[in-house]
Formats: structure tokens, C-alpha cells, sequence
């Protein structure tokens, strides 16, 4: 297993070489922005020849949600996708007003006990949008998780988004409805050839619940300086469905007690703000807080003004061929003592602590074409449990252990949007979960 | 489906409150001293006029061959409504029949918080789950509250002629016709439906058969804390390695009730000791089975079954014993102990046989002994172990299960 000291020399070693390769780098994006010159000439010709209704129903924005680091990032690499607009013109020689876009993933595992091999359809997204006018828009994702969803089978089909969202002025946005909270990375940009390994990361997963999406209203700015901020004030998480028997409950505890948009308990609303900055090009610095009571107003619970705060801070840095990124989440529910000690004796308190963070290095090592090849390494710790109420640990609770993976593999790149991804992960606390994985992505 | 007539909700009410009027002026009153709902000649504030009649039938003895036994004898609203300590032998069944003198085979249950019973089914992994009665042979309330009128045991009538006619002459009978016809006792089957439905919408609206405020609920909410005892209790109930209660007895809320049931309604073989103190025991060919008989009908064929009864709420259980199906354990203690040291000690809880090997298990048939749970803690031990609970921590335990009886008030 790869320990911190040779990831920590093998980031070194990348950031220094860095440079050797900025001419590539320019090259590069010079080559990127006279293709889209091309898409954007195309589109133009196309607006011109369609009917003056249709021209009134013109996009300025594209239609597929799009990641706060892709709106404004100029090197967007080639692990960013073409937005919805983008590739819809690439297409259809003639403007639409409706979109249609989603992604999907298709997974193999093979963990060391073969029994527990498995290959599943992860989830087929479709997305649909429309845009009435320059200003205004919806954006709507069905998702199906699992293939086949029905009494008997594990499968799961979900409203992922659908929301409004009005352009007040070239720089500010509101949104309404049920869409994608605006913390870290995977959450907002979670199609399978934006991410590094054939699974989401873990502290993506467990710490920040992806994919995690509310009902509420937001505001989405940008500065000409590059600065995008998020605010928003929406539906929070419900405890009063905590099950401490749950072993779900560590696995991922704000997936546990997420809503989902769902008959979505809002006797509490939360609130959130999220900065990125974009300003430099290839380089995104943000980060995000969540707040919110979590007891929902609810009564007889024990914890009536439990409170969930949740916060992170992310970077990533696209020199040439380079792809790397750190991220750090924290999560903490306080005011949760009363109801644990309803729950003594369980296996699965609420955690007052539970954080993690990963550091990244992808490279385009090969391309021709539409092809790449990206090698990738990730190391991650987390822990869903990283500290309990005092109150318990005269009943035996003690913080869980941290337990740190190592992926490590490569994503094969027919395109742009059609990925095809090996990886090997090892985990140093429970290494029976240490496993090979194959995937296929795609997005459109 | 029925066809009765529907006089018109206000004049039903009315009807009953004067009829009530002329019960209580011409007999004194009902016999039974259980707590009401409602004043004397008024329509209950919080039953409806069939929950009422259900509540005044649920009272009324004179149903019965001996004309002392009504519902509440086994199911007294002040005990939780069960029968702790009664009945000979004391097996927690009080004795019925013309005279009250045959005993039963069975310990009677409580009635409280079966509303929340699903109907007896088959799980998705083919688990039985669910129904009234220790073998959940009876697949709602009303069918449940039919059956006593007629056992041997019990209340001793022939038939539902007999009930009818006691029914005829009962002090509620002219509201009962009022409410479903005044033909209604000429047909005893009929008769008999409204009685049971009667019965069943009592149960199911009397805020007295699921209170939901013990002690254990106002912790939950909040609203008050629970002693040190108590509280290694609890945490000795849910530790799946300690007692291991919670597997069976959940202390968690479902999503069909507004607190926990303490039961989740599946069916376990715990291999309780025969009762010798059950008249019926002195055949030793006689066993009861639960699920597959002798009782129920259903599952003769389903011998991995046999031995296996319904699990019961734990809400009220320190009210008193005896406990389990057949009332072989007098106090929580003994049936603490019996958990946890069933395995470790069996020698303290089953005969020896003749050739000095200890007979476990020895309420069931030699073939389906094998059926006891013995994989799951705290059973999943052998002698030799320690078991899972020591004294004091059985203690803690019943403190805890203290906190579960209805009718806590903050002192």
C-alpha cells in the first residue's frame, strides 16, 4: 500500500514539473478555444437560419447544470465536460429550445472474496431542460439507480433535480426548486468522465452525501474578477429518521437523514454559502458551509435544536496534462446528546464529528483524437465517526478508526464524454474490502 | 358484506344515552369498575356510539355460562388489561367454564397496542409474522374478540344462540339495536359480527389500549431523564452482544405508531420449560406447538414451526407475571435469568432423565427440538460460558423495563 510519504513525493514531483510543460499547456488550450470558436460559429449560423420564434427561445446559458468550477474556468480539461448547450449545437444543426442530456454508469467489482463480485447498472440519468427565453430556464433529471426498481429489487428511481432558474443580470442567477447543494466537487459535477476512478470518491460519499440535493432558493453570482458565490436557504436533514441500528448511519451519516425532496420535513430550513474562485485560468480554489436544525420542529424528540453544520474547502490546479485536486470535509451534529442516550446500547449513535480528505493527481499521459488516456492516483481519509457526546462513553462508545484508501488506475477516454475506467483500491483498515473495479461512463 | 340499518349518527347517540339512562336506573350501575370514558347517561367524548357499545359489551359479565366472566376478567383495564397472577396455578389465565373451574392453557395476553398488529403474513423472506393470539391464528380484532364467548375455558357458551340470547336482555341491548337493527338478535351469526365489531372498535379507539405514556415516552421526547440504573438498562436491552432485547422488542418508533411497540410482531422458539402446573401437561403427549397446533389448524405441516409463539409487547410487563406462553415464570428475574442462562446452565431450568441427562427443551417433542433458537445471543452459548448478564445487570435490566409501564407521571 502506498503510504502518505510517496503521495506526498509524487505530488511534489508533479507540481515541479509542471512548468516543462506550459508551452504544451498554451498549445493546448489555443487548440480547445479554436474548437469552440468552430461550435460557436456553427451555432450562430444555425440561429440565424431558424425561425424568429425559435430565435426568441435562444439559450444563453446552458441548459444542463453545469459545475461552479466549469462556468467560469477557461482550462477546463478534458475531465470537464461540453455543457448540455455545447453539445446539443455539436449535434443538431438547428437550435432547441428543449434539451435533452444525462449520463450514466455501468460498474464490475471484484473484491478479494469472489462471492462478492458484482456488476450493476449504477445509475442512468436522463435529464430534460428547457429554455423559454434568454433569462429563464428548468432544468429536470430523472434518475434510475440499480436498473430495475420494483417491490422485490433494490433499484431506486429518484427526481435528482428540478428547478427554475432566472438570470437576473449577466452576473447573478436565482434558482428555485429542487436542485444540487453547491459544496466540493461530485455534487454538482458528478457525470462519470469528470471524475477520476470507476467509484465516487469517499469523502464525496460518506462525509458530503453525493448526491445531495434540496428544496430551496439560491442565488448564484459572478464577479468579473472570477469570484463565483452561492447562497441559498433551503430544506435540511431530518434526524428524528435516525436508525441506530443502521449500519447505513456510519457508511454515510448525512445519507442516512437526507430528504431528498421528498415529503421533505421543513419545520427547519438551512442555510448555505459557497465561494469559488476561478479567476486564474486552470486553477479553482472554493469552499462551502451548510447549516441547518435537524430535530425539524418535530415533537417528542429528544434533541430538539440539533443542529448539523457542515463545511469544505477544495482545490484544484490543471497545469498541461495535470489534473490535481484536494478536498477537505468537515461535518458535526451538536445538541445530539439527549437523543443518543434515548439510543444506548445501539451500535450507530450520531457521530459529533465526522470529517475527511483526499488529495489527486490525474495526467493525460496519451491522446490522439478524441482518445486520452489519464492515469490517476487518489488518497483519501476519512471517518464517519470521528468523535461521540462525552455522555456515551461511560456505555462503551469510542470513536471509530479512520480508515485511508489508495485508488489507483486510469480512465480510457473514447471521447470526450465516454469513458471507460480500472482502478485498484486499498483500504488500510478493513483490507477485505480491498478491490479491483471496471466501469463505463458517459455523458451527453 | 353487511346490510344493517344506519339510523342517523345524532339519533343513534341519543338512542344509546337513553338506553344507557335506563341500564343504570334499573341495574345500579355496571358491575365492572373499570374506568369509563364517558359520564353516566352521555355519549363518550372519545369513543364513537359502536366504540361505546363495544366498551359496555368488553365490561359486561352476563355473557358468559357463569354470569362473572366478562372480557376484562382476563383482560382488566387496571392490570395493563391482562391477568397477572391469576387463574390456578397461576398460570395468568383465570379460570372459566360454568362454575370458573377449568383452567386454561394459555397465559391471556394483553390487549394493549394490538392496533397496531398487521395481519398474520408471511414476510418477504418467508417469516411469519403478525395475527392475534400466541399463534396469530386470528386475523383481526374483531375475529379475536368473537372467539372467547364460546371456549370451554373461558366464557363458556354453546353457541352464538346463547350469546344472543344473553345479549337480548343485556343492559345495552336497546342501544345495540338502535345501532344495528331491531332484528339484530334474531340472527345470532349476525348478532355475534356486531358484538365482535363492537368490541373491535373499542379497542381500536379507547385511548386506554395504547397510551403511549410510560416513562421510557417521556424520555424519549425529552421531557424527562432516566435514573443510572435505568440507563445501563436501556443499553443492556439494545446491545446486540448483552440482552439483545431490541432484536425481537424494538425500542425504536415504527412508522404505523407514535412510539415504540416493543415487539415486532415475528415469531420466536425460545424453548420454555414445560408448565407442570397446567392441568393439561399431566398427558406427556401433550404439547403445544404455537404455530403448528395445537390450536391453529393452518400449519400442521410446517413442523420447522412448531414450538414457535408470537412475540408479545414488553409495554406494561412489570406489571406482573407469570410469563411466556405458559406462564412458567413468576417473576422478570426468573425469566431474565432463564435467557441468559438457558444455555450456560441448563441443568437450573430442565428435568433430568432417568439416565441423569438433563432434558432440554423439554416442552417440545424430541423431532422439532431442534427448532429453538439457539444462534442468536444471548442463547449462543454453551455451559461452561459465562452468560451475557450477570445479576446486577439483570437488574438493570428490569429497572429499565420498569420505565415501560403506562401511566407514568412526573413526580
Amino acid at each position: 500500500m502506498m503510504k502518505k510519504t510517496a503521495l506526498a513525493v509524487a505530488l511534489a514531483a508533479a507540481f515541479a514539473s509542471a512548468p516543462a510543460f506550459a508551452e504544451e499547456d498554451l498549445r493546448a488550450e489555443m487548440r480547445a478555444l479554436r474548437e469552440e470558436v468552430q461550435r460557436l460559429r456553427a451555432e450562430l449560423d444555425a440561429v440565424k437560419a431558424a425561425a424568429p420564434a425559435a430565435r426568441s427561445a435562444q439559450v444563453a446559458t446552458p441548459i444542463a447544470p453545469v459545475p461552479a468550477s466549469a462556468q467560469t474556468s477557461v482550462a477546463s480539461t478534458s475531465t470537464t465536460p461540453p455543457t448540455g448547450a455545447t453539445v446539443a449545437a455539436a449535434a443538431e444543426p438547428v437550435e432547441s429550445a428543449t434539451r435533452l442530456f444525462g449520463y450514466g454508469e455501468i460498474s464490475f467489482s471484484r473484491p478479494q472474496d469472489a462471492a462478492q463480485a458484482q456488476a450493476t447498472v449504477g445509475r442512468v440519468v436522463l435529464g430534460l431542460g428547457h429554455q423559454f427565453n434568454e433569462r429563464t430556464k428548468i432544468v429536470t433529471e430523472l434518475e434510475v439507480e440499480n436498473a430495475v426498481v420494483s417491490a422485490d429489487d433494490q433499484g431506486e428511481v429518484a427526481i435528482e433535480q428540478a428547478y427554475v432558474e432566472h438570470q437576473i443580470n449577466d452576473g447573478l442567477a436565482v434558482k428555485a426548486g429542487l436542485y444540487l447543494i453547491p459544496l466540493g466537487y461530485l455534487n454538482e459535477s458528478h457525470e462519470p468522465p469528470n471524475y477520476f476512478g470507476v467509484k465516487r470518491n469517499f469523502v464525496e460519499t460518506a462525509i458530503i452525501p453525493t448526491t445531495w440535493r434540496e428544496i430551496g432558493i439560491g442565488l448564484t453570482g459572478n464577479t468579473d474578477f472570477g469570484l463565483r458565490w452561492d447562497a441559498g436557504v433551503t430544506t435540511g436533514f431530518d434526524l428524528t429518521k435516525w436508525d441506530a441500528t443502521d449500519a447505513e448511519t456510519l457508511e454515510s451519516p448525512l445519507g442516512a437523514v437526507h430528504q431528498e425532496g421528498q415529503f421533505a420535513k421543513a419545520g427547519n430550513l438551512a442555510l448555505y454559502g459557497a465561494l469559488n474562485y476561478n479567476g486564474q485560468p486552470g486553477l479553482n480554489v472554493g469552499g462551502g458551509v451548510f447549516i441547518g436544525d435537524v430535530a425539524q420542529k418535530q415533537p417528542d424528540f429528544a434533541s430538539s435544536n440539533a443542529r448539523l453544520t457542515l463545511a469544505e474547502a477544495h482545490a484544484r490546479w490543471t497545469p498541461g496534462n495535470w489534473d490535481l485536486s484536494a478536498l477537505y470535509a468537515i461535518g458535526s451534529f451538536s445538541n445530539v446528546e439527549q437523543f443518543n442516550l434515548t439510543q444506548v446500547g445501539n451500535p450507530y449513535p450520531v457521530p459529533k464529528r465526522f470529517d475527511g480528505w483526499y488529495a489527486q493527481a490525474g495526467y493525460k499521459a496519451w491522446s490522439h483524437g478524441d482518445y486520452a488516456l489519464l492515469p490517476f492516483v487518489r488518497y483519501e481519509q476519512f471517518n464517519t465517526a470521528r468523535k461521540y457526546d462525552d455522555a456515551l462513553a461511560q456505555f462503551g462508545y469510542a470513536a471509530q478508526p479512520t480508515e485511508a484508501v489508495v485508488t489507483a488506475g486510469a480512465s480510457f477516454k473514447l471521447h470526450p464524454q465516454v469513458v471507460l475506467k480500472a482502478d485498484y483500491q486499498w483500504f488500510r483498515e478493513n483490507s477485505s474490502r480491498d478491490m479491483f473495479n471496471l466501469g463505463i461512463g458517459f455523458a451527453y | 358484506m353487511y346490510d344493517w340499518p344506519r339510523p342517523h349518527p345524532l339519533a343513534a347517540r341519543y338512542l344509546l344515552a337513553c338506553a344507557m339512562c335506563v341500564s343504570l336506573l334499573g341495574c345500579g350501575g355496571s358491575g365492572d369498575s373499570a374506568p369509563g370514558p364517558s359520564a353516566p347517561g352521555l355519549p363518550s367524548e372519545t369513543l364513537s356510539t359502536v366504540g361505546e357499545l363495544g366498551r359496555q359489551i368488553f365490561l359486561d359479565p352476563s355473557l358468559s355460562a357463569s354470569g362473572k366472566m366478562s372480557c376484562a376478567t382476563c383482560h382488566d383495564p387496571s392490570a395493563g388489561h391482562a391477568a397477572p397472577g391469576s387463574g390456578s396455578g397461576n398460570i395468568g389465565t383465570p379460570d372459566g367454564g360454568t362454575q370458573l373451574d377449568v383452567q386454561g392453557f394459555r397465559k391471556a395476553p394483553s390487549l394493549r397496542y394490538l392496533r397496531f398488529a398487521p395481519a398474520f403474513n408471511f414476510d418477504a423472506e418467508g417469516t411469519p409474522n403478525g395475527g392475534f393470539m400466541r399463534d396469530g391464528r386470528f386475523g383481526s380484532l374483531a375475529e379475536q374478540a368473537s372467539k372467547p364467548f364460546f371456549e370451554p375455558h373461558e366464557m363458556a357458551l354453546a353457541d352464538s344462540a346463547a350469546l344472543a340470547a344473553k345479549a337480548r336482555v343485556a343492559p345495552w341491548a336497546a342501544a345495540f339495536r338502535a345501532q344495528f337493527g331491531e332484528s339484530v338478535f334474531d340472527d345470532p351469526a349476525r348478532a355475534l359480527d356486531r358484538i365482535a365489531y363492537a368490541l373491535a372498535a373499542y379497542q381500536k379507539e379507547d385511548p386506554d389500549f395504547a397510551r403511549f405514556d410510560s416513562k421510557y415516552d417521556a424520555f424519549l421526547a425529552g421531557k424527562t431523564k432516566l435514573s443510572d440504573s435505568e440507563m445501563r438498562g436501556l443499553a443492556l436491552f439494545n446491545d446486540p452482544r448483552k440482552g439483545n432485547c431490541a432484536a425481537c422488542h424494538p425500542a425504536s418508533t415504527p412508522a404505523n405508531a407514535p412510539g415504540p411497540l416493543f415487539t415486532d410482531f415475528s415469531y420466536d422458539n425460545l424453548g420454555v420449560p414445560r408448565n407442570p402446573k397446567i392441568r393439561a401437561n399431566a398427558d406427556p403427549n401433550r404439547f403445544d406447538l404455537g404455530l403448528c397446533g395445537p390450536f391453529r389448524a393452518d400449519l400442521t405441516g410446517r413442523t420447522d414451526l412448531c414450538g414457535a409463539f408470537k412475540v408479545p409487547t414488553l409495554r406494561n410487563v412489570a406489571l406482573g407475571g407469570p410469563y411466556f406462553h405458559n406462564g412458567r415464570f413468576e417473576t422478570l428475574k426468573e425469566v431474565l435469568r432463564f435467557y441468559v442462562r438457558r444455555d450456560t446452565n441448563p441443568e437450573e431450568w430442565y428435568p433430568r432423565l432417568p439416565d441423569g441427562s438433563i432434558d432440554k427443551f423439554d416442552d417440545l417433542p424430541a423431532a422439532w427440538k431442534g427448532n429453538v433458537n439457539t444462534s442468536e445471543a444471548p442463547y449462543n452459548r454453551k455451559p461452561g460460558d459465562a452468560p451475557a448478564l450477570n445479576d446486577a445487570e439483570i437488574d438493570d435490566l428490569i429497572a429499565f423495563l420498569n420505565t415501560l409501564n403506562d401511566g407514568w407521571q412526573q413526580k
